[in-house]
């Protein structure tokens, strides 16, 4: 639908209406409301270092709301800001924590009113606030950063060489080949349709164009067939100790293949599972990956794969997340848990996915691989290709086989 | 009812239409109806975020204008289309002369060959609609940057007839499941909500208010049970319709109480995945106890 953007000719800026008529009488004396402002602005600030998004028009649209309520009711201050600074879920934990910090633990004398008024007289119906209580987020554990083991370094013989056993400089040298890898999922038709020269659909409105010219005489017919679409990939990397050093590597790979158009979404665990697309926009895998392993892992837990897939399948899968896409699981497989959820949980996913590659590097070269550990007997029904993911050839190769896994 | 002056009228509004209005919702709604923004709704599956939408329009008498969201919905679903069949006989209807007749498109390219969407309808009608929406992850990320265009001023481009305003906005709610992050720059032109499940007293009302025909001590253990079902690791865990639907299965087969023959006989209502129904078939006894 590439002709969307020219249904539109003219953009103005959207309409925030005059609050004079129904502002709030707390916000008509302008010292109130210019106290207010500055308030608002600092909290924004808050926010804003707390890592949530909040540009100076969303300030603007938060004192807009604030006019259309009771500024000095602090329910609604709570409320106002939570609809308009929060886009997301995720992010209602950290907005509460500033909140909180902010307000009830307030030193600044207008703050101070606002507090001692929540619940005064002035306050309406219902005034108490109850700042819903929240799980621990990832933000939440932010402070601690674990740092992962740093690994000890002609082309031909890297392709071969185990991730594990190579030098940094080899490394260095394994991304540079890896960055170049391009990754081409299959294709899959989607509902949108484009013209064509032979399809299933008549385009119609070029039909009635070209019909003018012939006095309303269909001469030719014209078409349109449902285009094709990328499926989208979800790698999702085990990152505990032994495993570190395959996924970092893999991860390298997931980052060149987000650069290369085709959707792909990442996630790691360890004893838990953490999405982390949204950190590789923005961060260099490395940092991604140790950021990572400070919020999935517990060094006391050991891994657990079952209870990690599962959980992917109940928060993302179920929501369509990997839904005619291709997952891809990095791990050797050694699975602290109870088999009989990895066992149900790879089921589900094998329902919800197209596809699901398992790389394992203690495969190696090994052509005869048989899957020795529970973990990995528990899952092989399930899985569409198994391949060892120790080095760069077989990530070539995974490279490779994607096109053939329609 | 034009517009409410305070929240609390709002949630008072809402209530008679059938709707019980947490705070949160409540002042999300209050404030997208005072600043003119769109409000858009996550939640769980069956909290209630369709419905938002539809009491709303009954409340204000707007009309309420359903845009039903799925993968890859073009402008032509969304927006308008022509209607080609009509077009095609009217060229066929026209003697020589009239084709020659440099205006002959521009009347076919006109409004009485226009089919309205849901969105051109919407700015049409402005403040006197309601639009919805519905399940927008659904439609693909094309759709969602055209769709921010239209939510940023209400305004449309037709080539063949021109440029279409809202003289103001009509109010707008979205819902999502979440089955996709929806971008950034969308969320950004909505004041945002999440809906979670009511706690078990609210609940209770909710169901009351749904379906008055079902007593008060079926509804506590019905709504005790669902609770119990949520905290169970379900798969797909019953939402607030759910549990309207079964407190409605089972006044309809005339139980009065909630016993472990008749929950198993109704539990097709609420649990809706094979192995959560095993799992809740187990555990049968302890979830219909009562509180």
């Amino acid at each position: 639908m590439t002709s969307s953007s020219c249904w539109i000719t003219s953009r103005t800026s959207p309409q925030v209406p005059d609050s004079t008529d129904r502002g709030h009488p707390g916000l008509r004396s302008p010292r109130a409301g210019a106290a207010l402002i500055g308030t608002l602005v600092r909290f924004g600030r808050e926010l804003r270092s707390a890592g949530l998004a909040v540009g100076s028009g969303d300030l603007t649209s938060y004192a807009a709301a604030l006019a259309q309520l009771d500024p000095s009711d602090l329910g609604d201050v709570y409320w106002a800001g939570r609809t308009v600074l929060v886009t997301r879920r995720d992010d209602i934990a950290v907005y509460d924590r500033v909140f909180r910090g902010f307000f009830l633990g307030a030193s600044d004398p207008f703050t101070a009113m606002l507090v001692m008024n929540a619940g005064g007289p002035t306050a309406t119906s219902a005034a108490e606030l109850v700042i819903p209580a929240t799980d621990l987020t990832p933000d939440e554990q932010q402070g601690e950063q674990a740092v992962l083991g740093l690994m000890a370094s002609g082309a031909e013989t890297l392709r071969h060489k185990s991730f594990a056993a190579c030098t940094p400089s080899e490394l260095v040298a394994v991304r540079r080949i890896m960055a170049r890898i391009r990754l081409t999922p299959p294709r899959r038709r989607t509902r949108r349709t484009a013209p064509a020269r032979d399809g299933t659909t008549l385009d119609l409105r070029r039909m009635i164009r070209q019909s003018m010219r012939a006095h309303g005489e269909p001469v030719e017919l014209y078409w349109r067939a449902r285009k094709a679409r990328s499926r989208p990939v979800i790698l999702i990397l085990d990152v505990s100790g032994s495993m570190a050093d395959y996924s970092r590597n893999l991860l390298q790979f997931a980052y060149s293949a987000k650069r290369a158009a085709a959707k792909v979404e990442v996630f790691c665990f360890g004893t838990r599972l953490t999405r982390i697309t949204r950190e590789l926009d923005h961060r260099r895998p490395d940092d991604a990956l140790a950021h990572a392993a400070s919020t999935v892992f517990d060094w006391e837990g050991g891994t657990r794969i079952g209870s990690s897939l599962d959980s992917f399948v109940r928060d993302w899968g179920r929501r369509g997340l990997c839904r005619g896409g291709i997952v891809v699981i990095c791990s050797d497989g050694l699975d602290r848990g109870d088999p009989a959820v990895l066992a149900a949980a790879m089921e589900r996913l094998a329902r919800l996915s197209y596809r699901i590659v398992w790389m394992n590097p203690h495969k190696g070269g090994d052509l005869a691989f048989r899957p020795s550990t529970l973990g990995m007997m528990v899952a092989e029904p399930h899985i569409d290709l198994l391949l060892s993911g120790h080095d760069l050839s077989s990530l070539e190769e995974l490279a490779s086989l994607l096109p053939s896994l329609n | 009812m034009d517009r409410p002056d305070t929240v609390a009228d709002l949630t008072a509004a809402l209530r008679r239409g059938g709707y019980l209005a947490d705070r949160g919702l409540a002042t999300a709604l209050f404030v997208a109806i005072g600043l003119h923004r769109p409000v858009l709704l996550e939640g769980e599956v069956g909290v209630g975020k369709t419905e938002v939408a539809k009491v709303l329009a009954a409340i204000f008498g707007r009309q309420l204008i359903r845009l039903q969201c799925y993968e890859g919905i073009d402008t032509s679903q969304a927006l308008y289309e022509w209607d080609y069949a009509r077009q095609m006989l009217h060229i066929r209807a026209l003697s020589e002369q009239q084709i020659a007749d440099p205006d002959a498109v521009d009347k076919l390219f006109g409004p009485k060959f226009l089919l309205e969407r849901p969105l051109l309808e919407a700015v049409r009608a402005g403040e006197r609609a309601v639009l919805l929406i519905d399940e927008v992850d659904r439609a693909d990320d094309e759709f969602e940057a055209f769709l921010l265009e239209v939510l940023s001023d209400f305004q449309l481009s037709i080539p063949e007839i021109g440029t279409i305003k809202a003289d103001s906005p009509p109010l707008v709610v979205l819902t999502s499941n979440r089955t996709r992050e929806l971008h950034d720059a969308l969320k950004r032109r909505c004041l945002y909500h999440w809906i979670g499940y009511p706690a078990a007293e609210r609940e209770v009302e909710i169901v009351l208010l749904k379906e008055p025909g079902v007593g008060e001590a079926l509804t506590r253990k019905v709504v005790f049970a669902v609770q119990r079902l949520r905290e169970l690791d379900l798969a797909k865990p019953p939402g607030v319709a759910e549990t309207i639907d079964w407190a409605r299965a089972l006044s309809f087969l005339g139980a009065d109480d909630l016993d472990v023959a008749a929950a198993g006989e109704t539990l097709g209502a609420v649990v809706k995945e094979r192995d959560d129904l095993e799992l809740v078939l187990d555990n049968l006894a302890d979830i219909t106890a009562g509180a």
